[in-house]
């Protein structure tokens, strides 16, 4: 099946923001995640062509970044942080409960296609440790109950907000179009920066450490 | 100025720069990298992934050295393959630097970690780079005690290029070649970390004109060629250098051999022309030396009309005898060495007493005769002229189809610095695409030719009356470069030999008395046939009604002439030289079995006219070359030619040199009027590289990876015919139809192109003709 006219001038849309087309690569693939909730085999080609790029090559960059999928997601993929610092602070355990509390692996999606479970690497955000991201949004100092809840919460339809980031939580393919840079209008919803983040602004302005 | 002299003035230009390494000065031209410059001293830095035809990747780190610049060190080793010289630079490799020797034995660890103990049964064993350095810089013991990755092995990438993963040393020299050198990007460094791997998409094989040469530069056996794969070790083979004799590009070519059979082909080495890269017709296609049925003795048609083996004795007088004191014509096929060429060229003069020879056994016209006995004969151009080109016009001819080297010689300047091509053809193949090349619909459209232009022309103008005309007149008038590249790599050396109705060898024209008089000297005989012959059709014609009794055909298929070549000659008496039963022979009354390429030494010319030499590869083949069995026929006829061996033929060759006469003059032709189309289009066509041609029998695995026939028409005339992309039409003449699936493409709307000799689209026997209108409707 071929993409409709609408989006392929939304993409048409995306290739005009680059001096080079071929720069639109990545942001091409985040689009084809908005709509086929993976990188299916009509993304690759459609990219391959409109962009005047052999398959192999799309292949090359979808397959090398962890963010594309080569299989379906579930409406609300979660990653859970299993880096240093965020496995000594309770990651590890996280993981372990998730997988059990829904009896999926790794990479894998929940029968009713709701939740997909990812391990990932650090998220620059160590600071507010043991971290889990759901749809690339935030949750931040999580315990293995919290996480459990969330997933609940999101497989009733009813997803617990992030910590930082907007004030609802999105689904997978509507989080993706966000990073194929199609704008939700959600930038102004939720905290800029957390209390961790602040917190050395707010040491030094209060005359710094004595 | 001359590019040659720019050329050398920027030589002059060029900065030298003088490092130290291990102790050792040495002086480089600016740029050169520090592996390079450590060469130069004979100072060999272990390395996989660094190759001097490839942009530096900098992949593999086992070049690793320690550098300082001005007393300051690096603080690592560098990788010496991806840094470029500088004043006051000092290197130490392993031989001087315990910390580079360190480094280098660390990567070789890391490197065969995931490496199977796979040696014994890997093709490159022997050969491998990976085995030679694990000796020179690994551990004698491996530390690794954990698990190895594996793969599911071997994948096939296409055809004929198996990809065995877990040997793999992700040095992306092959993806390297596919994209920098081929334009053919269709294998990739895929997925990450200890799961990086080469790899294509799925659906898209690897399918490149130039696939096998990432076959020969993997430095480990993870690319392996499915024909040779498990087939020999590389210490059993003989390798000879060879010249490939399937097209005009001149590629040097290694052969390797054990007991008198070809195991495998590889590209050799010779920067001015081929570089070190060849195609995959040329590295694979010589499975017809053994798989199709070969003749080995001679044979004589006897009364039953059957033929029957003999003996050469008998067959040489049987053949002397039907040519003796008849009016008989000489085809030779457009892939006879120039000796073999000379040797028919002298017999056709002097046993036959006639001009009547041809080399072109395709469609050729009279005006091409004029265009090479006068203009191709004499021309310079060279690859070098391409490397400066201010641009490149291709006319009648498809560089990646048709000489394969000649395309990535262009396709370097185009990548390099956007050289401009311009090109006559229809429509843009895929090569025209990677060229960037602007099509035209008329030689009108050419502007800007400067003396540093390149002007392409091929076999194929010959099919468009006029057109040598034109474009003779647009080089008298802009001084651009041009050359002439036939497919085949036998023609411009047949040419120089004489095997043509208008010249004796060496370019002497035979209307010329001079000329004759300059030949039939050192020929020893007292005249030569004066009036100009006749050509490949004209002698068919002619044996058609009786004008000429008898014709001598070496390597020719009639089918690559015309769709009544073959029954033209069928009341004829014929002398067919050969090296494997075909059309000819089983109409011929005399069969004479001959050398193939590596069974024989000679040389070709390729488009350029440099010389293409090669020994005789099988050493102990009985198989004799075309131009000893002429000489042998001669003889018998009493009229000797004198050529008992092929090196003799080169010094005679040599010793009467080239014309220096005046040429003969070139005859103009007029472009043909337009005729009316009405509702037929004209059909155009030419041939894939890889396609049904009679030396690429018997290999399947290259055939797998051939382009598939498709009918290419413009989009108006789809929707007109009433056929979406992929649906098949029918295309008819008079003399017979096709069926092929359509391909939309940007065209005009009457014309339509479909592949000369594709399966399922074979033009001449289909519909009788290369060129003439055809009906096209929906199948
Ligand atoms: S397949 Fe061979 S050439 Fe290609 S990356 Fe691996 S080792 Fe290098
Ligand atoms: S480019 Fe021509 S000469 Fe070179 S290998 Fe291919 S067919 Fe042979
Ligand atoms: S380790 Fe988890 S966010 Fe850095
Ligand atoms: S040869 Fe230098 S990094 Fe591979």
């Amino acid at each position: 099946m071929k993409f409709t006219s609408e989006q392929l001038k939304i993409m048409d849309s995306i290739i005009s923001r680059y001096p080079r087309s071929r720069s639109a690569i990545m942001p091409l693939l985040h689009y084809v995640q908005a709509i086929d909730g993976y990188v299916t085999e009509r993304g690759i080609e459609t990219i391959a062509e409109i962009l005047n790029l052999a398959t192999a090559e799309v292949t090359a960059v979808s397959s090398f970044y962890t963010q594309y999928r080569s299989e379906p997601a579930g409406e609300y993929h979660v990653g859970v942080c299993i880096n240093t610092l965020c496995a000594v602070m309770g990651g590890d355990e996280i993981y372990e409960s998730l997988t059990d509390h829904l009896g999926i692996e790794n990479h894998e999606t929940t029968k009713d296609g709701k939740v997909s479970i990812e391990r990932i690497e650090c998220n620059a955000a160590c600071d507010y440790a043991p971290v889990v991201m759901v749809n690339w949004e935030f949750y931040d100092n999580q315990t293995p109950q919290s996480v459990k809840d969330l997933v609940d919460s999101a497989r009733a339809g009813n997803p617990r907000p992030p910590t930082r980031g907007p004030s609802k939580l999105r689904t997978w393919k509507e989080n993706s179009e966000v990073l194929a840079g199609l704008n939700d209008g959600l930038a102004h919803e939720g905290v800029s920066a957390g209390s961790a983040s602040l917190l050395g602004l707010q040491i030094s302005k209060n005359g710094g450490r004595q | 100025m001359t590019p040659e002299q720019a050329l050398l003035e920027t030589e002059v230009a060029i900065e030298m720069i003088t490092v130290v390494i291990d102790g050792f000065e040495v002086t480089v031209p600016k740029g050169t990298l520090v592996i390079r410059a450590a060469e130069k001293l004979g100072i060999q830095i272990p390395r996989f992934c660094d190759h001097p035809l490839l942009k530096p990747a900098g992949a593999c780190r086992q070049c690793l050295v320690d550098i300082e610049i001005n007393g300051r060190a690096f603080p690592k080793p560098q990788a010496s393959c991806t840094i470029p010289v500088e004043n006051n630079m000092i290197v130490k490799t392993q031989l001087t630097s315990t910390v580079a020797e360190k480094a280098q034995e660390g990567i070789m660890e890391f490197l065969l970690i995931n490496h199977p103990l796979d040696c014994a049964v890997c093709d490159k064993g022997g050969e491998c780079p990976l085995q030679n350095q694990a000796m020179s810089t690994g551990r004698p013991e491996s530390r690794f005690e954990g698990v190895k990755r594996t793969f599911e092995k071997p994948i096939s990438i296409s055809s004929q290029v198996l990809l065995d993963r877990e040997r793999c040393v992700l040095c992306a020299r092959c993806t390297r070649f596919s994209e920098e050198i081929a334009g053919d990007p269709f294998i990739t460094l895929n997925e990450r970390g200890a799961l990086q791997q080469v790899g294509i998409y799925e659906k898209d094989p690897f399918e490149s004109y130039y696939s096998g040469n990432t076959v020969q530069i993997c430095p480990v056996g993870a690319l392996t060629g499915t024909s040779y794969r498990f087939r020999a070790r590389p210490f059993d083979l003989v390798s000879i250098d060879s010249a490939c004799e399937h097209c005009a590009s001149g590629c040097a070519m290694r052969t390797d051999i054990r007991r008198g059979k070809t195991l495998r082909r590889l590209a050799g080495d010779d920067p001015s022309v081929n570089e070190e890269w060849n195609c995959d017709k040329g590295r694979w296609a010589f499975k017809y030396l053994t798989n199709r049925e070969r003749v080995t003795t001679p044979m004589i048609r006897g009364a039953d009309g059957e033929l029957h083996e003999t003996s050469w004795p008998e067959a040489i007088a049987f053949a002397a005898a039907g040519l003796k004191d008849k009016r008989a014509g000489v085809l030779v096929g457009g892939r006879t060495t120039v000796e073999d060429a000379y040797g028919y060229s002298k017999f056709a003069r002097v046993a036959l007493g006639t001009n009547d020879i041809d080399f072109r056994a395709r469609p050729h016209s009279d005006e091409e005769t004029s265009f090479l006995s006068r203009v191709a004969l004499n021309l310079k151009t060279t690859y070098k002229d391409i490397d400066v080109a201010d641009q490149v016009v291709l006319l009648g001819f498809e560089p990646e189809e048709e000489s394969p080297i000649v395309f990535l010689r262009i396709y370097k300047q185009v990548s390099k610095r956007a050289l401009p091509v311009l090109s006559d053809a229809p429509f843009a193949s895929r090569g025209s695409e990677k060229l960037g090349a602007v099509l035209i619909s008329d030689l009108s459209k050419i502007a800007n030719l400067t003396t540093k232009s390149v002007v392409i022309v091929g076999e194929r103008l010959a099919e468009t009356r006029g057109a040598f005309s034109s474009v003779y007149e647009l080089i008298n008038k802009s001084g651009a470069k041009l050359a002439w590249i036939p497919r085949r790599s036998g023609e411009p050396g047949a040419l120089a030999a004489g095997a043509i109705p208008t010249l004796l060898p060496g370019g002497r024209p035979v209307t010329d008395p001079a000329a004759r008089v300059d030949v039939a000297a050192a020929w020893s005989v007292e005249s030569l046939p004066t009036s100009q012959g006749r050509s490949t059709s004209e002698i068919l014609l002619a044996l058609n009604v009786k004008n000429l009794d008898a014709v001598v055909i070496g390597g020719v298929d009639p089918l690559d002439i015309s769709s009544t070549a073959l029954t033209q000659l069928l009341n004829s008496f014929v002398v067919s030289l050969e090296i494997s039963h075909s059309a000819i022979t089983a109409v011929a009354d005399v069969v004479l079995p001959v050398a193939a390429v590596i069974e024989k030494s000679g040389s070709y010319l390729d488009w350029q006219g440099s010389p293409r030499v090669f020994e005789k590869a099988i050493a102990d083949s009985l198989s004799r070359s075309d131009v000893r069995i002429l000489s042998m026929l001669a003889d018998e006829m009493g009229s000797p030619i004198n050529l008992p061996t092929v090196s003799a033929t080169a010094r005679e060759i040599a010793s009467l040199g080239k014309w220096d006469g005046t040429p003969v003059a070139f005859e103009k032709s007029v472009s043909e009027k337009i005729t009316e189309l009405g509702e037929k289009l004209n059909l155009k066509s030419w041939r894939l590289l890889l396609d049904l041609g009679t030396l690429q029998g018997g290999e399947a695995n290259l055939a797998g990876t051939a382009r598939k026939a498709s009918a290419h028409i413009s989009k108006a005339r789809a929707e007109k015919i009433g056929v979406k992309s992929g649906e098949l039409i029918s295309i008819s003449s008079e003399l017979g139809s096709l069926e092929l699936p359509v391909e939309i493409c940007e065209m005009a709307d009457d014309l339509i192109w479909v592949p000369r000799n594709s399966i399922g689209s074979q033009v001449i026997a289909n519909l009788g003709f290369v060129n003439g209108q055809v009906k096209v409707i929906k199948a």
